[in-house]
């Protein structure tokens, strides 16, 4: 529900579809891998701000005419989702489209920053739609464009470093300016090799939790309301961070990404009414070059389980195990899906707590004017009750030294949110 | 296929000679019967003296007062003659608008948005869903930005809006093609049935290109989508009575104001089928463009059957029982259509056909009303008088029964049906699409006859007969067909799997 005064800040919203330019053809579909149906009830929240500038002289028309040719690229991103005889998802590619939103927003960027009710004034800003009750009339993607520019991705497309470079090609299709070539089918990666099974799987893998068949309508019957808050670490917060864990500059440094989910890890237990996270579980970019305009579910998904108390560990050891313990668990979830054909319904952020490492991704990649945006979130939606830790690259205009700043996310239920914050205050000294 | 047997095959290679041998014969009859009466005269006169020839020149008594007289009378015959002819009237080039991507309409999209404004009407989607699948519409319609929003907002702006673009797209492609100067424009001709504001669209056009203070305009509104032909008619009649002029029709069809946003059956079939479109035509009578034009204007035949009550309510603007507007369509109306034809067919055909086809129609006539013989209306073969054939891209019933009726092939109509697939039906405009279809194929040669064929609210049934100036040669650089030409034609099914 929005409350009146919300609704004041947001005004004159026009929705339409956004399809890609040209025909994509007849009968082409697009088949879902094991990894991507996995992770179908999961939905991506991107929020983009510009200054103003960005947008000077911009119409509404000259924002989506370009979207056209983005999406002759894309164009699985338009399809809808269909059922095989056997019950297994696949994209009907009939370019039905993209939700687009537009809206005026009553503030600039500085009032709206102000605002200090984050969750509430990105819900504004950001489309919350999911697939179902009717899969085949779901937009798989929405994007809401006023004073900045929301997204809203079904995970079931591909990870976050999809969607970021989905987001990044938007820019240059407005840059260029001319009608892209849609990409021929065998570009696209239809059948992708799937990892090597393992012999004997019988139980679920760690990584994943089995939820209760929700059908057609892909939400998260979670049992208790999820609470997202950020936090930015300046380059001088990160460089006190490591210190503190590995010892001063010169000794063998943990990567910042393991050092801070030692962190949160270690705090999580504290803080938790309840037994201690043994297991948590770990989304980092495969590190073989992404080929061109596929998307895809191909982050690598690992856990770590550890075998003492996690509350009085010294953060450096959860770190040193998240390191080298870590267990690849894709070959397990593609076979558990495998063996459902698909018709399984699990969730893998927030089984365990999770942590994502989004640093690689190039977050203020999309230009608007020769404008990159002053500030980009990311969030996810259909997380389950052990909570996700996103680390995204910070704004670009902090850090001089290409090390720029960071940004946690952290997305836990509400009742652990308040306890959560005051410990990360105190143990990262911040505001 | 089995091969037809014998005799009967040497009796229908047989009787297609014969139809051949009676064609030539009838159609060359005068050809035939001076030929014989030359050879007769050149014989005398070979077997007669030169002093008998003069002999003859002699008692004819001519003097030099007779002749001059004679001479005179010939001269000012021909004169009269010349002049009384009626000015020819030639079709320079015209321009259609091609619709950018971003308008594009995909079935899916087309679908989708119909559940969701129609949320409540199960019925009402299921039947928009039936007439997409058999309606003969590809995926690359376009509709005007203002229906492509959740609700769509057809307010007076939008239209505008959406005018202004075909309109003026349309305008600039013909004048870049032409070389025309606004200035030059001796008469401008808009038609626009269902979008008439004020001030009109031809003051409109006016006033963007800013055309000279002695323009003759003139805005046609409510006559449907064969206003396009009435357009012509208005412009060769206006052009006979100014010499050395030229005249600028523009033809479309303003989408935004009629988007029907109820549930009554009989009022969403032109939500489904009609689609953006407009083209701009250049007529002129001057005898400087006779060279340059591509085509010259031979007849137009103008049948309004307004007079029954039925063809005149079997398409008609009303509002449902709740108070939407929308067009309602007549279950009789390929019925009504039909007749409309034949009353157009009675009249263009003596202007048109071969004496052969006349003479067998004639025959047919007379068998039927004076002997009392109980056969069947005999059908002008129509592919004789005609290379050619555009007919209005109303709908696939239209183009089925018009095929049927005057037993084209499938090429014949292939320009309508291609012009349905790739543009829908975009009302008075579509002629325009089909005819640029054929020149885009090269199929246009000197010399070819077309016929236009549109149908409109009414009920009427305009042709207009068109021949070729110059032969257009392909692959062309522009118009509307200039990406996409190389997938034409397609196969339409029946019935499009959704």
């Amino acid at each position: 529900m929005v409350s009146p005064k919300e609704e004041t800040l947001i005004y004159g919203t026009k929705v339409s579809t956004v399809c890609p330019g040209t025909f994509t053809g007849q009968d082409i579909n697009q088949e879902p891998t094991n990894m991507d149906l996995a992770m179908k009830l999961h939905y991506l929240r991107g929020i983009y701000y510009f200054k103003s500038q960005a947008m000077d002289g911009l119409t509404t028309m000259d924002i989506k005419e370009p979207m056209f040719s983005w999406f002759n690229r894309f164009y699985a991103t338009s399809g809808r989702l269909r059922r095989t005889e056997s019950g297994r998802p696949y994209i009907k590619c009939n370019d039905c489209g993209a939700r687009f939103i537009e809206a005026h927003c009553a503030k600039t960027l500085e009032e709206w920053l102000e605002i200090k009710d984050e969750e509430a004034h990105e819900k504004l800003l950001v489309p919350h739609h999911v697939i179902g009750p009717e899969l085949a009339f779901s937009p798989l993607v929405s994007a809401v464009v006023g004073v900045s520019v929301g997204l809203s991705w079904a995970h079931i497309l591909g990870d976050a470093f999809s969607a970021v470079e989905f987001m990044n090609e938007w820019g240059h299709a407005m840059a260029a300016q001319q009608l892209a070539k849609p990409l021929k089918s065998a570009q696209i990666n239809t059948k992708p090799k799937t990892s090597p099974s393992p012999t004997t799987p019988t139980n679920d893998p760690l990584s994943t939790k089995r939820v209760g068949p929700v059908g057609d309508h892909w939400v998260y019957p979670n049992s208790c309301k999820m609470e997202t808050f950020s936090f930015n670490l300046t380059a001088t917060q990160i460089t006190h961070l490591q210190s503190k864990l590995c010892g001063p500059v010169g000794t063998k440094q943990i990567p910042l990404f393991e050092s801070i989910c030692a962190l949160i890890w270690k705090i999580v237990a504290q803080t938790r009414n309840g037994p201690e996270p043994k297991v948590v579980t770990i989304c980092k970019s495969d590190s073989s070059p992404r080929k061109n305009g596929i998307l895809g579910n191909d982050q690598v998904i690992k856990t770590v389980e550890a075998h003492f108390s996690v509350m009085e560990a010294h953060p450096k050891e959860l770190a040193e195990l998240v390191i080298n313990q870590a267990l690849d668990e894709r070959p397990k979830i593609e076979d558990v899906v495998k063996r459902d054909n698909g018709l399984s319904d699990l969730i893998v952020y927030g089984a365990n707590l999770t942590f994502v490492d989004l640093e690689g991704a190039d977050l203020y990649g999309l230009e608007f004017n020769g404008q990159k945006p002053t500030y980009v979130g990311y969030k996810v939606d259909g997380v389950g009750e052990e909570g996700l830790v996103l680390v995204l690259p910070g704004p670009k205009n902090e850090g001089k030294n290409g090390s720029g700043g960071k940004v946690v996310t952290i997305i836990v239920p509400e009742n652990q949110v308040v306890k959560l914050k005051s410990e990360l205050k105190r143990e990262f000294s911040i505001a | 296929m089995p091969s037809p047997t014998v005799p009967e095959f040497s009796k229908s290679v047989k009787l297609k000679y014969v139809k051949l041998g009676y064609q030539y014969l009838v159609n060359h009859i005068l050809t035939f019967l001076l030929v014989p009466v030359t050879l007769s005269i050149a014989l005398q006169l070979i077997h007669s003296s030169p002093n008998d020839l003069l002999a003859l020149w002699n008692s004819l008594h001519f003097d030099l007062v007779q002749v001059a007289c004679s001479l005179f009378l010939i001269v000012y015959i021909a004169t009269f003659y010349f002049l009384s002819r009626p000015r020819t009237i030639y079709l320079v080039d015209y321009a259609c608008f091609k619709p950018p991507c971003s308008l594009r309409v995909p079935f899916a999209t087309c679908l989708e948005h119909g559940r969701i404004i129609l949320s409540s009407q199960p019925k009402a989607i299921q039947f928009q869903m039936r007439i997409l699948e058999r309606s003969g519409l590809g995926e690359e319609t376009a509709l005007p930005p203002a229906i492509h929003y959740l609700p769509p907002e057809p307010n007076m702006a939008a239209a505008r809006e959406e005018a202004e673009m075909v309109i003026f797209s349309a305008m600039d492609s013909l004048l870049k093609k032409t070389g025309l100067k606004p200035k030059d424009i001796d008469i401008l001709i808009v038609n626009c049935s269902l979008f008439s504001p004020t001030p009109s669209l031809s003051a409109m056009v006016v006033n963007k290109y800013k055309l000279r203070s002695n323009i003759k305009s003139f805005n046609l509104a409510g006559m449907g989508c064969s206003a396009g032909l009435i357009s012509i008619d208005l412009a060769r009649d206006l052009l006979q009575g100014h010499p050395n002029s030229n005249a600028v029709i523009v033809s479309t069809e303003i989408l935004t104001p009629n988007c029907y946003m109820g549930n009554e059956r009989s009022m969403l079939l032109p939500n489904c089928l009609f689609r953006m479109g407009g083209a701009a035509i250049l007529l002129s009578n001057r005898w400087s463009d006779r060279k340059q034009a591509k085509y010259r204007l031979v007849h137009v035949v103008r049948t309004h059957k307004g007079a029954e009550d039925k063809a005149y309510r079997c398409v008609q603007q009303e509002e449902d029982p709740e108070g939407h507007v929308g067009i309602s369509l007549s279950i009789d109306l390929m019925a009504i259509a039909a007749d409309a034809l034949k009353s157009n067919i009675t009249t263009i055909g003596p202007l048109v056909l071969p004496a052969s086809e006349q003479l067998l129609f004639l025959f047919s006539l007379l068998q039927r009303k004076i002997f009392k013989k109980k056969s069947k209306a005999y059908v002008p073969d129509f592919k004789q008088a005609f290379e050619h054939f555009c007919i209005h891209a109303g709908g696939r019933a239209v183009i089925d029964e018009l095929q049927k009726n005057l037993q084209l092939s499938a090429e014949h109509v292939e320009a309508s049906r291609m012009t349905l697939h790739r543009f829908g039906n975009t009302s008075s405009s579509s002629l325009w699409y089909e005819m640029s279809y054929i020149e885009a194929k090269g199929r246009m040669k000197r010399g070819d006859r077309i016929w236009q064929i549109a149908f409109g609210s009414g009920f009427k049934c305009n042709s207009a007969v068109w021949k070729c100036n110059k032969t257009i040669k392909a692959p062309i650089d522009d118009g509307p067909w200039v990406d996409c030409i190389e997938r034409y034609p397609v196969y339409i099914p029946d019935v499009v799997k959704l």
